[in-house]
């Protein structure tokens, strides 16, 4: 039965999923249900780092734009513009086999397209969710639900997957900054003009 | 050169380090790098106890609001409410001579202000570590670093100095409790 994670809860993937080798990680989250707004345009992101929790190059930073890490560690399985449907609004699928020796963490991130301009923030979206299935058995391992956990961030880091004395963890992380995508990128390393 | 321990372990302090008079423990965490949310007041403290862990009262709690213990062995160098700067948040002194006889134990602890209310938890700090250093030569003698050995606690246990026949030894605990201070307390012995 899958785990129920709190904001700052670490886990052990070795030991609540022995033998995981290939993960999908799910992620959702509610449409405004208001009428006379814009619609939420979430982007999913990961960016992979190395020890100093930096990117080794902007290839490294997986998005709409750039779907499959040249390792063939962490792909993204496509953008969704409106949130419509129930499960998974996106989905990264992390194959562990492939992680290259430079990268120990991936750090899946949210965004919201055009925050700005759209007068919108994390605050405004509801029933936000992580979870992570074991691709090979399909059973879910862990879910995170984040909706209480931010208000007026723009860019989030939903949860990272990091390697700690050769074992792959996950830590629910649930926390942001205002500052979009840039403050995002800025954080990893990652140069933005 | 500092010994670096990981959870569990146990070391020998006065043996290896016998000119040893007054041990500063200094316990270090960084800030919260994220937007949003309530900065973080994490608290040191320590609990002087006998061998079965339990305090003999209130007064071997050690903390922001009880900074010299009556024998003078244990004081508190003040609190830190924002974790902000380099290097060690809180400092408690220890003069390994005036620990009192029945004292076998004294455990070095931390908790979050108001974690509830601000909905934090240890596995939200990053980098926490808990060091000894000679006070007279600054000589760094370990450190434990101990970011990887929580997460959903509200008050932790960084290590415990013990006597061991006529020594002192360190072990790195990093564990706690979700309770908060008041589960902290219970477990020494002390209701709040």
């Amino acid at each position: 039965m899958a785990i129920t994670l709190v904001k700052g809860q670490k886990i052990d993937l070795s030991k609540e999923s022995p033998g995981l080798k290939k993960a999908i990680i799910g992620l959702g989250w509610d449409d405004n249900k208001y009428d006379g707004n814009f619609d939420f345009d979430l982007d999913a992101s990961a960016f992979l780092v190395g020890e100093n929790n930096k990117v080794n190059n902007d290839l490294d930073f997986i998005f709409y734009n750039n779907l499959v890490h040249s390792s063939g560690f962490v792909s993204h399985t496509g953008d969704n513009r409106t949130g419509e449907g129930e499960g998974d609004d996106e989905q990264m699928i992390i194959d562990f086999e492939k992680a290259p020796t430079n990268v120990n963490k991936v750090a899946i991130t949210v965004t919201i397209h055009d925050a700005e301009t759209r007068s919108q923030n994390f605050g405004q979206v509801s029933n936000a969710f992580v979870r992570l299935e074991d691709e090979t058995t399909g059973q879910e391992i862990l879910r995170y639900d984040l909706t209480e956990d931010f208000s007026v961030e723009t860019a989030l880091v939903v949860c990272e997957i990091y390697k700690h004395n050769g074992t792959w963890r996950f830590s629910a992380v649930g926390s942001g900054f205002e500052g979009g995508l840039r403050s995002l990128c800025l954080n990893y390393g990652l140069d933005v003009e | 050169m500092a010994v670096s321990l990981s959870k569990g372990q146990k070391v020998d302090l006065t043996k290896s380090n016998p000119t040893l008079k007054n041990a500063v423990i200094g316990l270090g965490w960084d800030t919260n790098k994220y937007d949003g949310g309530s900065a973080f007041d994490l608290d040191a403290a320590a609990f002087l106890t006998d061998g079965n862990g339990k305090v003999s009262g209130d007064a071997d709690f050690v903390f922001y609001n009880n900074l010299k213990h009556t024998s003078g062995s244990v004081t508190h160098l003040g609190d830190n409410q924002t974790g902000e700067g380099e290097g060690d948040d809180e400092q408690i002194r220890i003069e390994l001579d005036k620990v009192p006889a029945e004292v076998e134990k004294i455990a070095f602890t931390a908790t979050i202000h108001d974690a509830t209310a601000r909905s934090q938890n240890f596995g939200q700090v990053s980098n926490a570590f808990i060091r000894i250093f000679n006070e007279e030569t600054n000589e760094e003698l370990l450190r434990y670093d101990l970011s990887e050995d929580f997460s959903v606690e509200t008050a932790l246990v960084f290590g415990e100095l013990y006597r061991h026949g006529s020594e002192w030894k360190f072990t790195a605990i990093g564990g706690g409790f979700e309770g908060g201070l008041g589960a902290l307390c219970g477990n020494f012995g002390i209701n709040i």
